[in-house]
């Protein structure tokens, strides 16, 4: 019997293909994600049917967390060195370069006045204690903060529309406080932020 | 998947001594930038959302001293109440709540079947308006409104806010009702084809009402 002989063959593959095609993927996810800063609080929103998107830039952010706390965030890093500077005059206080960078680009800020200058001093693990502690921006009627961060914001970036994110667990007459706040400051129309949830017939009973 | 460089057996008995310059192999190894590339594909695609949150778009009047002529006056008949209370329960009554008479107030869930359901009931007592945008919904079938998203909410916009007998939601959240409450009950406004409601506070007697219902 003749010996059959198998060609030899290379084992090397041609991984060109699957090469291009991962660093399309890569190039393309690369390209589309956003980073974003770490957020001081998790929100958990509700649920709605409502399919209106939120737009991509010009929101002015009010959270609200579980315990009742009310955040503040915008985006832009113009805009929010002009609301720093508002607000700095607006309680006289003054902030260095430094503070001034350290807020563009931060997320959402829930301090008092007074905390906000060493907030903006303090580094990333010292933030982070700041912001469990942190009581939020108050907005009783004394000290009415809220107002004055909201007026700056609209001040500074006056084509901006506003949105509450609220969790679930939040306390009505927080949310309530808020959108009286808004009201004071002429702004009648805003979006509360939702997850979008099915058609009604598949909502969990409850 | 490493790769194999392939090499000639010449190198053994060549019994030439001329020196020559050693035939490199065209092939680069890819391996470790083909790894690379793969962990940076990993690493993005896990921290991609390409989730984008939705909104619900709210309206509330403007905070100025209204004169009392200048008030929307509506029908107390088709007035309805809602008053968001703990644990998630709502009270609901029709009509107004006058000091001598005190409404008769029900209890309601946010299940969406149940017996007791706020959904059905705003189904059934919003039957007049619903029937109109189901009628929209008709048209839009039947070709007479073209069919697109904007042109049909339109419509259905403009049907919500001309029918004068719909019925009209009062919400009222007490101080012990959750955030989630309040979003859920406009939800079912949106579901419902309520088209005029509002977020109202809740007056003493009210209170008085909850109290109650308890």
């Amino acid at each position: 019997m003749p010996k059959i002989k198998v060609p030899k063959k290379s084992p090397s593959l041609d991984m060109t293909p699957m090469v291009d095609l991962a660093f399309l993927l890569v190039t393309f996810f690369m390209l589309t994600t956003k980073f974003r800063p770490d957020e001081p609080v998790i929100v958990d929103q509700p649920s709605s049917v409502s399919e209106i998107s939120l737009p991509d830039k010009g929101v002015i952010m009010l959270t609200i967390d579980a315990k009742g706390r009310v955040f503040f965030n915008v985006e832009g890093q113009q805009v929010r060195k002009d609301i720093l500077e508002r607000i700095g005059t607006q309680f006289s206080l003054t902030f260095d370069e430094n503070q001034i960078k350290r807020f563009s680009v931060l997320a959402s800020v829930g301090m008092p006045a007074n905390q906000l200058g060493a907030y903006l001093k303090a580094d990333e693990d010292q933030r982070r204690t700041m912001n469990t502690a942190t009581p939020g921006i108050p907005l009783d009627s004394l000290n009415n903060e809220l107002a004055i961060w909201i007026n700056s914001a609209r001040k500074a970036a006056p084509r901006f529309s506003i949105a509450i994110k609220g969790d679930k667990d939040a306390d009505i007459p927080t949310v309530k406080r808020v959108i009286s706040i808004l009201q004071d400051n002429k702004a009648n129309r805003f979006a509360l932020i939702t997850n979008l949830e099915g058609a009604p017939e598949e909502k969990k009973e409850n | 998947m490493a790769e194999v460089q392939q090499q000639g057996g010449s190198e053994g008995g060549g019994k030439h001594k001329k020196l020559r310059a050693k035939k490199a192999s065209t092939h680069i190894d890819m391996t470790p930038m083909v790894d690379l590339a793969f962990l940076l594909l990993t690493f993005f695609i896990l921290t991609t959302t390409f989730s984008k949150p939705k909104t619900m778009d709210i309206t509330m009047p403007v905070k100025d001293k209204v004169e009392d002529k200048d008030r929307t006056k509506i029908k107390a008949s088709l007035a309805m109440s809602v008053i968001l209370t703990e644990n998630d329960k709502i009270i609901w009554y029709m009509g107004i709540d006058s000091a001598g008479m005190p409404p008769q107030t029900n209890i309601a869930d946010f299940s969406i079947s149940g017996s007791k359901s706020i959904h059905k009931l705003l189904l059934e007592k919003n039957k007049l308006v619903a029937n109109q945008v189901k009628l929209v919904e008709d048209s839009v079938k039947r070709g007479l409104i073209p069919d697109n998203p904007e042109e049909i909410k339109k419509h259905k916009a403009a049907v919500k806010a001309a029918e004068k007998e719909g019925l009209i939601v009062l919400i009222k959240p007490d101080e012990k009702a959750k955030y989630k409450n309040l979003v859920d009950i406009l939800d079912e406004m949106l579901v419902c084809n309520v088209g005029r409601y509002a977020i109202v506070d809740l007056t003493d007697s009210e209170k008085e009402l909850i109290k109650n219902a308890q």
